[in-house]
């Protein structure tokens, strides 16, 4: 899976590096660059080997960041809400969870129902976790975390992130259940009805930043806004426009479908949605997909609203992933504390709520920066 | 058909003793067979439909509440148990006899649609056949089951031999026609939100649903057959604690207790009354608890909080029925007579307990309110889903906080007293929304005068003297009671009208126990209220019935 997972990013990382020098205009220093200087490889060798390290280490971050949130911090903060204590069984806190229910579902059997339409049915536990991993290419972590800034960074997040339909779609259709259906049904119309609006109010943040460049949206941030009693407020947009920054949260939400916007998977409805007959190691891609795409929403959110990697004190990377676990938590808090609305219910905040307010948003802030400028 | 339109007229001068019921059914009465509480008329098998059409539209017996079939050395035998609405005290008896070499009976679904369900048992389990029966299959027992269980030649020791082959295949293809665009979907019997073993046959347009049906009895237990074997004292009681095992066990027991002790003529002390009553409503909280958290969970998906608190509150009454019954579920706490044992000592501890738990309740029912009721989004979830109008409700013999959430004023704890609860001040909750919201209102409402009742309860035992603590009178070790005597009695038990008919035929055993069950009756509604609507709806209309499939499928 390693291998493969580094292929998939390390190709558009070595493209997108291309273009980045090709453009010379490349604001920052690149992982795939700085880890080629140390090894001391140039040309394509250098890109190639430095895409190919730079992936993996990337990529097993999310992973081992997945691997804490899922089995672990998800229940310990669930038990939270409703009193209770979760996981304290085994290691410190409970910690070695993460290891015993690794074993656990991937030793179970992987059972392949009558009538399953393979090869899909295959992939797409696979499109799931890679189109999210796929997204952390253009994003910045910090610290000289990143590993491609090509032009069309944002777009090409906001692209690789919406493959993630394809592949429940895939299941849906790939398992030959009809709760699998109307669970891949339900996601299609709801990522369609929310991926508009979640796009739509992004632009407006790239009319005040002018570029889809990440690390000059982040950059852009870093002026400050106004000083309060001697504290420097920076210029993040969710200060900027914070309406914004609101409706970009619940978009996201609803994109990456997790409570309210669950309705894919409403186990109580559908049962398990478009994962219904998926078990085993299957499962945990399903589920590793899942929690990557909460983290690659939460980056996305810190990168166009929070100022990305900017903090004080601490280093950039570590003021990223505390905005994406508390991202992570929010999710988690919505989860525990906001009930499941209808599916047509869902679709018509989507379309009649959502999309207006993000265009007149849009238009708004268009209006706004072309009158300032 | 026509006459399926006609609305009960409501005459003031209704007919109601059984004088005025004779002379109004005329010459349809073939024979007198009286209840010990309820005037029966023997009618011809092809005359039941004028018979109950007359009775419903101008005696204003609006309430089929069970139909009890059974099977004589000569005769096949089918009771109409008739009550109504407005005064369940006033009942009358249908008997409808049918020969053993050709039971076939006119069907009263026309009249009553809840007869649907009730003549599909009596088919299934005792074999009488019913004309004009828009679908007589077997309900409880599989389709290809051989035999009646319940008829006197029916072979216990044959094999039954169910093969899966014989059933449908569930991977067949399944349009409802080439054009059709319609999608068949098994909603069960393993599926998270249907409470048990239920089977839900769906029939989907896109993510809405055309038609629905209940396949019923995977949890089919012989419970009624288990009571014939069973000696009145003492065999019969521990059972009803597993009809509706949902905690509701004290309110279970009392069905018994209260039907037997009406056939043999039994008195019990006030002050077993009092403990009795306490106890039944402690019953009643734990279960509503439970359908209040399991209906939140149906609704509100991963929004488990409710579920807990409700769990949590549940966990208060199972500790003090612990304490008095020795029990957390199946109690067996009641006997003929009384009940097994006093209170536990110290008392004063016990009565600590309870207040303990009263003066919390309040503030958790806010709670409740504030997460359920008062939510937003629970009501753009609840309010006009699931909408089961009075008038249908009643054809469909529903009962409890289902008819109450219908506008129904009906309960029996009030209409039919029994117990001590007429001499205590509380009130029957009723909600006229007859939606999925008004029905989880009733349960919480009724969780407050509950309480009411307990703390009656127990300010009247506290104050008890000593030595007239009588908790059982004096009762005969065996109990005979007469010879074709029998006797349908209910109880409000916590989904709603428990009833349970019983024959005896002078042994110390019933001849026939029929249970009347609330959530078989309850459960028939759904299509009703599912119909046209999402399939999220479906499963909140479900959850709002609150069907336990112990007692569904007995």
């Amino acid at each position: 899976m390693d291998l493969l997972l580094q292929s998939g990013t390390g190709t558009p990382t070595g493209t997108a590096n291309a273009t980045a020098n090709a453009s010379a205009a490349g604001p920052v220093t690149t992982l795939p660059e700085t880890i080629s200087g140390a090894l001391g490889l140039s040309g394509t060798l250098g890109d190639v080997v430095g895409g190919l390290i730079g992936a993996f280490l990337i990529a097993n971050i999310m992973l081992g960041m997945t691997a804490l949130a899922g089995p672990w911090a998800k229940r310990k903060i669930t038990a939270a809400f409703t009193d209770r204590i979760a996981v304290n069984r085994i290691g410190p806190f409970g910690l070695l969870i993460i290891v015993a229910d690794a074993v656990r579902l991937l030793s179970k059997e992987l059972i392949v129902p009558d009538g399953v339409d393979r090869p899909a049915w295959d992939i797409a536990p696979i499109v799931l976790p890679f189109s999210a991993l796929l997204g952390f290419a253009v994003i910045p972590l910090g610290s000289g975390l990143q590993l491609a800034d090509p032009e069309t960074g944002i777009v090409f997040a906001f692209a690789a992130a919406s493959i993630a339909s394809v592949g429940l779609v895939m299941a849906g259709y790939a398992s030959n259940n009809k709760f699998s259906l109307l669970g891949a049904l339900r996601a299609i119309a709801q990522n369609l009805a929310y991926e508009i609006p979640l796009v739509i109010t992004a632009a407006s943040v790239i009319i005040f930043a002018g570029t889809f460049r990440t690390s000059e949206i982040v950059a852009a941030q870093t002026e400050t806004l106004v000083t309060v009693a001697g504290i420097a407020i920076p210029g993040w947009y969710a200060f900027v426009n914070p309406f914004a920054f609101v409706l970009f949260v619940l978009a996201n939400i609803a994109e990456i479908g997790r409570n309210p916007f669950d309705i894919p998977e409403a186990p109580t409805e559908i049962v398990a949605g478009y994962q219904t007959e998926y078990s085993s190691v299957y499962f945990v891609l399903f589920y590793l997909g899942e929690f990557i795409h909460i983290f690659l929403g939460g980056a996305l959110i810190a990168v166009l609203f929070l100022g990305g990697p900017a903090g004080p004190v601490l280093p950039g990377f570590v003021w990223m992933v505390i905005k994406m676990w508390a991202f992570f938590l929010f999710t988690q808090w919505a989860r525990s504390a906001v009930p499941r609305v209808r599916i047509d219910q869902l679709i018509e905040i989507g379309w009649k709520g959502m999309l207006v307010l993000s265009f007149a948003n849009l238009v708004l802030t268009a209006v706004l920066v072309g009158v300032i400028a | 058909m026509s006459l399926e339109e006609s609305t009960p007229d409501t005459v003031d001068t209704e007919p109601t003793t059984a004088e005025e019921i004779d002379a109004l059914l005329g010459d349809l009465v073939l024979d007198r067979d009286d209840h010990l509480n309820a005037p029966g008329f023997v009618v011809r098998p092809d005359e039941v439909q004028d018979t109950l059409f007359r009775l419903r539209d101008e005696a204003g017996y609006d309430h089929l509440s069970c139909v009890t079939a059974q099977e004589y050395e000569d005769r096949y035998e089918s009771i109409y148990h008739l009550k109504k609405y407005d005064d369940p005290t006033d009942e009358v008896s249908v008997v409808v006899p049918t020969p053993t070499d050709e039971p076939v009976s006119e069907s009263a679904e026309p009249v009553y649609r809840t007869a649907d369900w009730h003549e599909r048992e009596a088919y299934d389990l005792v074999g009488i056949q019913y004309d004009d029966h828009p679908d007589l299959r077997r309900i409880l027992l599989p389709e290809t089951w051989q035999g009646h269980p319940l008829g006197r030649d029916y072979d216990q020791d044959r094999p039954q031999i169910v093969p899966l082959r014989e059933h449908a295949n569930p991977l067949q293809e399944d349009h409802a026609s080439d054009a059709g665009d319609t999608m068949f979907l098994n909603i069960g019997p393993h599926h998270p939100a249907t409470h048990g073993v239920l089977h839900l046959k769906t029939v989907l347009d896109g993510e809405q649903v055309v038609d629905v049906e209940s396949d019923i009895g995977y949890l089919h237990r012989c419970e009624e057959q288990i009571c014939q074997q069973g000696t009145y004292r003492y065999q019969i009681m521990p059972y009803p604690d597993r009809w509706d095992y949902i905690s509701a066990g004290l309110l279970n027991e009392w069905a018994y207790a209260r039907v037997a002790e009406d056939l043999a003529d039994i008195e019990v002390p006030e002050y077993a009354q009092v403990i009795r009553t306490m106890g039944a409503e402690l019953c009643r909280i734990a279960a509503h608890m439970l359908a209040v958290g399991t209906f939140a969970l149906d609704v509100y998906g991963d929004f488990t909080a409710i579920f807990m608190y409700a769990v949590r509150d549940r966990e208060k009454v199972q500790s003090i029925l612990e304490e008095l019954t020795g029990q957390r579920l199946m109690f067996n706490y009641f006997r003929l007579g009384g009940v097994v044992w006093d209170l536990p000592e110290p008392r004063e501890d016990f009565f600590e307990m309870i207040r303990d738990f009263l003066d919390d309740l309040p503030e958790a029912l806010e709670e409740y309110h504030d997460m359920i009721s008062a939510n937003e989004i629970l009501q753009v979830r609840t309010v006009d889903t699931g909408v089961l109008p009075p008038e249908v409700a009643k054809s469909y013999g529903a009962t409890g906080p289902v008819a109450r959430g219908s506008g129904i004023d009906y309960d029996l704890r009030r209409d039919d007293p029994y117990g001590y609860y007429d001499e205590l001040d509380w009130n029957v909750s009723v909600e006229d929304g007859c939606d999925n919201y008004s029905r989880l209102l009733v349960r919480l409402r009724e969780v407050e005068e509950s309480a009411k009742i307990i703390e009656q309860c127990v300010d009247l035992l506290e104050d008890w003297p000593e030595d007239e603590r009588t908790i059982q009178s004096n009762v005969p070790r065996t109990i005979r009671p007469d010879d074709d005597t029998e006797i349908y009695r209910a109880v409000e038990g916590a989904k709603g009208e428990l009833g349970i008919y019983v024959r005896a035929d002078g042994t110390e055993k019933p001849a026939r126990f029929k249970i009347r069950s609330p959530c078989f009756s309850n459960l028939q509604t759904l299509p009703e209220m599912s119909n046209g609507e999402y399939i999220p709806d479906l499963i909140a209309s479900l959850g709002s019935l609150d069907i336990v499939l112990g007692e569904v499928d007995r």
